[in-house]
């Protein structure tokens, strides 16, 4: 916590008890019957995806870029991973071959934004249709006769996601944890974010600066999208993961990354995604209508912010002034 | 200009492409004129919704914001007047003043998020995206509802397109480019902390912006249910990035302070002629590609928003 600016601390605060009033909630609303261990114990599997592209994303945001292709990359390496499936790969491979097209995808948003000089947002907005157009042609022409999905029955595909999906999450976490409390690269992304002019006066290599955030942002990618979907039973180019991206930058927003840069960490990208999730767990417990859950998701993410820029509206017309 | 120019090139490239593969043999000049009056006329109905988004994306874009709820908001609307559609006369009494009150008041919600509270418009919109969607499936849940009204159809068809376009982009256009309201909102766009301390009413003018959207997308809402007949929960879904898409090609700059009304209705028709070109391409796609034809679209439109945005911002950089 300490060097994390006040705002930041008092955000992670609210979603550290926000966290802790859901998971009260979610105990009053069980059924008898039903485990709260394994509520819990199922929380961080599910919610590994999400954590893991949060933390990628929220290294990305903290430069003053940000990827919006996400599912589309998603989309993209299950089509690999289902091509390599259907021609009976080892499981292995076809693990790799989703991971490192993650990866590689991920690290060349980056490239890409480098080279054209187009602002992340642009570029990944259009990597967003893009990829999803990619993972259509893909499954085309590596799985003759694909009629829109393929199922993925055998057990030892569902690996990472169905059995070591907590332990991936735990060892990324402990990494990005360690990472940015003691690397460099983590506090260089922040002066990126916070000032390009700066970076250039200091002699810092600003494009190095963006691209090791995109490229490491494709390494939790991968994992993430590894266990999103080893999770799943049938693949569809069409339809997987749309509208993961909102729900990645709704969780980073929320944990008090600054979506401009110059302000965020991890933790805020973790608790994030726990609040959007129990606060779906609430609601499900509740027997809320499954349209509805939508609605207050939506209505969480907005009021959550606007309360946080409404609190920092006189700092910020300050700094204007300044 | 030259950028103007420059799509119309695009177009003609496209229409000469698209028909090659896929027009019906033409006999005669008077067979020719009335294939491509009614090509032209097809896809300026389709593309109706599409325009009127487009024209207030382009005025939002100017003030350097973004709106990704403008699909959700037309859904939303076409959603509400469908559930208020009884079948009779009455719809125009009660559902048309329910659908243009309620889209002005999402607009404005919008608008009041991002200058009230100073929200960052994507992170805003990103939120009364979802927030709107989830309304449009609590209010049809997973059913389609048709439209009953006798004479709505005629909203969807050419003349009344025609009649909006012109209104909009041509008389609408004309009075903006010379008005002040558009210089402010470009300076707003330019840098809104200078704007600020140069006395304009940033928030009221941001506010004015994304309520007129909201009213754009009550004429969205129209064009499109009396085209469609009908309407359900997911209608327009990533109709968002068309119309970025199509804005940003016709020349208007995401950082703002920059913007062309024919710029974005030369982009929409980029947009609808290549959507309607590969949409009838399908037995060209079949006999001689290994993908489905329909799949380039997805690329096709990534393509041409690096490309439109590219091309914007080369002069800056040089």
């Amino acid at each position: 916590m300490r060097g994390l600016p006040r705002p930041l601390i008092y955000r992670l605060i609210f979603l550290f008890c926000g966290n802790l009033v859901l998971l009260l909630l979610i105990r009053l609303l069980l059924k008898e019957g039903a485990s709260f261990s394994q509520v819990l114990s199922r929380a961080g599997p599910d919610c590994a995806p999400t954590i893991l592209a949060g933390l990628g994303m929220t290294g990305i945001i903290l430069t003053g870029a940000i990827d919006l292709s996400i599912a589309g990359i998603v989309a993209v390496s299950a089509s690999t991973f289902g091509v390599c499936v259907y021609w009976n790969l080892p499981p292995l491979v076809c693990y790799a071959v989703c991971a490192v097209t993650a990866w590689l995808l991920a690290s060349f948003n980056g490239r890409l934004v480098r080279w054209l000089g187009v602002p992340a947002l642009i570029v990944t907005l259009a990597g967003l249709t893009f990829y999803r157009g990619v993972a259509l042609i893909v499954t085309d022409l590596g799985i003759p006769d694909f009629g829109g999905n393929l199922s993925v029955h055998a057990d030892q595909y569902h690996e990472p996601g169905k059995l070591y999906a907590g332990s991936i999450l735990a060892v990324m976490l402990a990494f990005a944890m360690l990472w940015e409390a003691f690397g460099e690269i983590p506090r260089r992304w922040l002066a990126l974010g916070n000032s390009r002019e700066a970076c250039c006066l200091q002699g810092l290599n600003v494009d190095h600066i963006l691209q090791s955030a995109f490229s490491s942002g494709g390494i939790f990618f991968a994992a993430g999208t590894l266990i999103e979907v080893t999770q799943i039973q049938a693949i569809e180019p069409a339809r997987i993961a749309v509208g993961f991206e909102l729900q990645v930058i709704g969780a980073v927003v929320l944990g008090g990354t600054n979506i401009f840069g110059g302000e965020g960490c991890y933790l805020g990208a973790v608790l994030g995604a726990f609040f959007l999730y129990f606060t779906e767990q609430v609601l499900i417990y509740a027997g809320v209508s499954p349209y509805l859950q939508d609605v207050i998701i939506g209505g969480a993410i907005i009021v959550v912010i606007a309360m946080d820029c409404a609190l920092h509206k006189k700092r910020k017309r300050l700094e204007e002034l300044a | 200009m030259k950028k103007h120019f420059a799509l119309l090139g695009l177009i003609a490239v496209e229409v000469v492409v698209f028909n090659l593969i896929s027009a019906p043999p033409l006999g005669s000049i008077g067979d020719a004129l009335n294939y491509f009056g009614s090509y032209f006329a097809d896809i300026l109905s389709q593309s109706a919704p599409i325009l009127c988004l487009a024209f207030g994306m382009t005025l939002v874009l100017m003030t350097a914001g973004i709106d990704l709820s403008v699909a959700s908001l037309t859904a939303l609307v076409a959603c509400v007047m469908a559930s208020l559609d009884g079948g009779g006369g009455s719809f125009w009494v009660t559902a048309l003043p329910v659908g243009l009150a309620l889209a002005i008041g999402l607009g404005i919600t919008n608008g009041l998020l991002i200058a009230w509270l100073d929200l960052p418009p994507i992170i805003a919109t990103l939120g009364t995206m979802i927030f709107y969607r989830g309304w449009c499936f609590v209010v049809m849940g997973d059913a389609e509802k048709a439209f009953l009204v006798p004479g709505y159809e005629v909203l969807g068809e050419f003349w009344f397109v025609l009649g909006c376009v012109v209104l909009l982009y041509g008389i609408g256009s004309a009075y903006l480019t010379r008005s002040r309201w558009l210089q402010e909102i470009l300076f707003i766009g330019g840098n809104r902390v200078a704007a600020r301390y140069a006395g304009l009413r940033v928030g009221w003018r941001l506010c004015q912006v994304y309520a007129f959207v909201g009213g754009l997308a009550f004429l969205a809402a129209l064009s499109f249910t009396a085209r469609n007949g009908s309407v359900s929960g997911s209608a327009l879904l990533g109709t968002e990035l068309q119309v970025i898409v199509a804005v940003v090609l016709g020349g208007t700059r995401v950082q703002g302070g920059r913007g062309s009304l024919i710029g974005s209705f030369l982009g929409v028709l980029v947009i609808a002629i290549l959507d309607e070109g590969l949409r009838s391409s399908v037995r060209w796609g079949d006999a001689y590609l290994p993908f489905r034809v329909s799949h380039l679209q997805f690329i096709l439109l990534g393509l041409l928003l690096v490309l439109g945005v590219w091309i914007n911002s080369r002069p800056r950089r040089s």
